[in-house]
């Protein structure tokens, strides 16, 4: 009964509860800015991120608490510090960037490993889209083995956060993800 | 109680509320779990019960990680609670720290001043070296803030930096901001900068010229000096006290300038005012000295009316200043009578700076203290009436005429006479008076008489400068005693247990006296002064004594030795060296006048706080630490070989605590009881118990700095 009534309270102020998500990449791929464009719909000026920048944004009725963790080699393995309790990952890789994929695709798959990600949705931008000689979404997925995940729903999307292609059509499906998993 | 509404709006949040709620109990895993919760709120809970359990000193490092995440917030009370958590625990764990860079970074160009501020202090004030190489933009930024808020947090973070890694401070050229932060517009700047400054220069004094930047800043600091908070007023003033002032004129401008704050509420602002006053006084050409010590006396009676404490400080400063000045407050005598609930030690600092007030031509004056000084002698705490009746004596000898020394020595005897327990006192005292009168006989027939009718004197008097003294008397004035022989002989049957100054006298009027007394006396003080002392000088004096005894015209030297008339004592006071006493009044209101101890007479190497967790070094310090530790551990099996097998796991754990200390210890290598401290804690075999002790040690230590 009291579970019935707080799941039932639950539901009634579901805006006090944050879902949580991560936006995780090599330096450089464009996370921050993904999130700030998340944020305030703008493109700012970022710095390495040494650290972390946490924003809450509501997106179609759900509070997010959106992560973004700095991306240098030092700050990688601080990563686990902060997959509990996450609903989604949102993988950032600069498409242009053809000699790092190979280590982007061992930190994802690593990442994809741990135990508290299992119930992770997980988006991959194939970010820098209006760069010349990017590669195209198909083409990222393939250098990062995306097809070799089982039980996992994923998805990959060309992106660019300077012009703010791609962000929201990417967000709107894990956010449906989302909603499908948890309500 | 908290107002109606105030209680209606916390009961229906409270009952609106979906998100858990975080016990009291505490325990850490039901906190971790709350830090991450999905609620804001509940998160928001589990760091205030965090921070409490953190203030009740637990051990709640182990949060760290779960802490750290909350730390981007707009909530500024959340903020304030992780950036606390974070400073105390930073050391724990040094290498999470770096996640916290980030968020330092991007608070240090918030739009509110408060949390720009609070960022900069707070990275400032972590001990981590790898969050020190971040310090430099946010550093930076502050220093040039808009606000003065930020910008005075800004040039204190450039000290705290200083002192955690000064190659830093020095490569990224902060200090040349924190000199430039002496010329801004806003006073509290100004003065923080100041602070910083002379922090820096007491740590390493080659790497700003202090002195130099005083001189060229010195209109600034009167600017700034009336618009300030009364702190950085001292901060100021202790500056404008290093200044040398070019030309009297100069002196008496800075004089003019700085003595509104003769007034202030603030004690020490009061102080250190008077310290510039006086270091200018003396530069000035002195036209008006009476309205100067008018007005510094005005100053001086002000902070006699503070608490205790605060006035012991000032009555150890009054005293400083009255041996300069000794005109200064002879008007106000009676603030400085002793009140019935004044503690202990005011007391005596008060009947001290009494005598010394005093105007020694003043007689109706010093008649009036006389009288107080009297009453005084007549309370119960044993020091304090002690230390009245001493005064008496220096009051009686400060006044120096006959009649009035007369007077206090009839006061004196009045008092023996109705009090036992004064004996002691009153014999030093007495005898200060006879010396300082020499040749007055109906005095020391009144003074001999009282004192011959005491019986077994050497059991009655006590202390050794009251026998030292009764013994001189009976040297002095042999034929106003009776039965001296029978005295002299009790006190030679205690010669060995006695202290040296006794000693001293016993040995010298024997010598004195020897024609008068029996033979055996003589001999067998000497032979006790030779054989069975001890203390060098008295042995030497006998010996010598001894010699000359020998010699074939003993007679005549020996009257000649003894006949020797002591110089008649003028002053009882004591008083500074002419040096000490410079060097003490340019360091008023510090310890240095509390001491009485200039700092260049203390030993005061500045103990350099400096240990920033470098992970390399760190370990380094480990292995060695394990190493001695695993040794000990050898010659500790040796011992106790019965059940080695069950200590050898929690040696393991208590060891681990035992490095930490180590590594605190050796960080701290400066401090010499530190070192012997780790020593003994190697050499130690029971290392188990040991950690819990040598933690407070530091921990004792650590505060004291």
């Amino acid at each position: 009964m009291g579970n019935f009534f707080s799941s039932m309270f639950d539901r009634l102020w579901g805006v006090n509860k944050e879902l949580r998500m991560l936006i995780l990449g090599l330096d450089g791929a464009g996370k921050t800015t993904i999130l700030y464009r998340l944020q305030i719909g703008e493109v700012v000026t970022t710095k390495p991120t040494i650290g972390f920048n946490v924003e809450t944004l509501t997106y179609k009725n759900l509070k997010l608490n959106v992560w973004d963790l700095g991306g240098q080699t030092s700050i990688r393995p601080y990563w686990r510090c902060y997959y509990a309790d996450t609903a989604a990952v949102i993988f950032v890789v600069d498409s242009t960037d053809r000699d790092r994929m190979s280590t982007a695709s061992k930190e994802l798959h690593l990442m994809l490993q741990e135990e508290e990600l299992q119930d992770a949705a997980l988006l991959v931008f194939a970010n820098k889209q209006d760069q010349p000689g990017a590669l195209s979404a198909s083409e990222v997925s393939k250098e990062l083995n995306l097809v070799e995940l089982k039980d996992r729903n994923w998805s990959i999307v060309a992106s660019s956060a300077i012009k703010g292609e791609g962000i929201t059509e990417g967000l709107d499906w894990l956010i449906d993800v989302i909603k499908e998993e948890q309500l | 109680m908290p107002p109606l509404d105030k209680r209606i709006k916390k009961f229906i949040k409270n009952s609106l509320r979906v998100a858990p709620r975080v016990s009291n109990k505490g325990e850490l895993a039901e906190l971790r779990a709350a830090l991450v919760s999905q609620y804001p709120q509940t998160r928001k809970d589990a760091i205030k019960k965090t921070i409490q359990q953190m203030t009740l000193s637990k051990d709640v490092s182990s949060l760290f990680p779960d802490v750290l995440k909350n730390i981007a917030t707009n909530d500024v009370e959340q903020k304030k609670l992780v950036y606390l958590y974070v400073m105390n625990y930073a050391e724990t764990h040094p290498e999470l720290c770096i996640l916290a860079v980030n968020t330092f970074v991007t608070d240090a160009q918030d739009p509110n001043p408060l949390i720009r501020c609070m960022s900069i202090r707070t990275m400032s004030m972590i001990r981590v070296d790898k969050i020190l190489e971040y310090v430099e933009t946010p550093l930076r930024r502050t220093l040039q803030d808009d606000n003065a808020y930020v910008r005075k947090t800004a040039v204190i973070c450039v000290a705290k930096l200083f002192q955690l890694n000064k190659e830093l401070c020095i490569e990224l050229g902060v200090l040349e901001d924190l000199v430039s932060a002496l010329d801004d517009a806003n006073p509290m700047v100004v003065a923080n900068a100041t602070a910083a400054l002379t922090e820096i220069n007491a740590m390493d004094s080659s790497v700003v010229n202090l002195a130099e930047l005083i001189n060229s800043h010195v209109s600034q600091f009167l600017l700034a000096l009336n618009e300030c908070t009364e702190w950085a007023r001292i901060t100021i003033l202790g500056a404008l006290a290093e200044y040398n002032a070019r030309d009297s004129l100069e002196a008496q401008d800075i004089i003019d300038r700085v003595s509104a704050h003769l007034q202030h509420v603030n004690p020490a602002v009061v102080l250190a005012t008077i310290q510039v006053v006086i270091k200018n006084y003396s530069r000035t050409e002195q036209q008006n000295p009476k309205a100067f010590m008018n007005r510094l006396s005005s100053a001086l009676v002000s902070i006699m009316s503070t608490p205790p404490e605060m006035q012991y400080v000032a009555l150890r400063n009054i005293r400083i200043i009255l041996e300069k000045y000794p005109e200064v407050l002879t008007k106000e005598l009676r603030i400085f009578y002793v009140k019935f609930n004044d503690p202990l030690y005011i007391k005596i600092e008060k009947i001290d700076i009494l005598v010394r007030l005093i105007d020694s031509t003043n007689f109706k004056q010093c008649n009036m203290l006389l009288v107080e000084l009297k009453e005084y002698a007549m309370e119960f705490e044993p020091e304090f009436v002690s230390r009245a009746i001493q005064g008496l004596a220096q009051l009686g000898i400060k006044y120096s005429e006959e009649k009035f020394v007369a007077k206090t020595l009839d006061v004196l005897l009045e008092l023996l006479e109705g009090h036992e327990n004064l004996k002691d006192d009153c014999c030093v005292a007495v005898c200060d008076l006879l010396r300082h009168s020499v040749g007055n006989d109906t005095m020391a027939n009144n003074v001999c008489s009282v004192l011959n009718s005491w019986s077994s004197v050497e059991s009655t008097l006590t202390s050794d400068a009251a026998k030292c003294n009764y013994i001189w008397l009976m040297g002095q004035y042999p034929d106003k005693f009776t039965s001296l022989e029978s005295k002299l002989e009790a006190f030679v049957q205690e010669f060995p247990q006695e202290e040296p100054l006794t000693q001293t006298s016993i040995l010298m009027t024997v010598v004195r006296l020897h024609s008068k007394l029996s033979g055996n006396i003589l001999q067998n003080v000497l032979e006790l002064a030779t054989n069975s002392i001890h203390e060098l000088d008295v042995r030497d004096m006998a010996i010598l004594y001894w010699r000359c005894l020998s010699v074939s015209d003993s007679e005549k030297l020996i009257e000649e030795l003894c006949s020797s008339v002591s110089p008649r004592i003028e002053n009882t006071l004591d008083q500074f060296s002419a040096d000490v006493l410079e060097k003490l009044l340019t360091e008023l209101s510090t310890i240095s006048s509390i001491l009485f101890k200039p700092k260049s007479d203390r030993n005061t190497s500045y103990v350099q706080r400096q240990y920033v967790v470098r992970g390399k070094q760190m370990d380094e310090l480990k292995d060695i630490a394990k190493t001695e530790i695993a040794k000990t551990m050898n010659d500790d099996v040796l011992l106790d070989f019965d059940d080695d097998d069950d200590e050898s796991n929690p040696q393991i754990s208590g060891n681990n605590n035992a490095l930490d200390d180590l590594d605190e210890l050796f960080d701290f290598g400066s401090v010499p009881s530190n070192s012997a401290n780790v020593d003994q804690g190697m050499k130690n075999l029971n290392i188990q118990t040991q950690p819990a002790k040598k933690t407070s040690n530091t921990q004792d230590l650590l505060d004291l700095f």
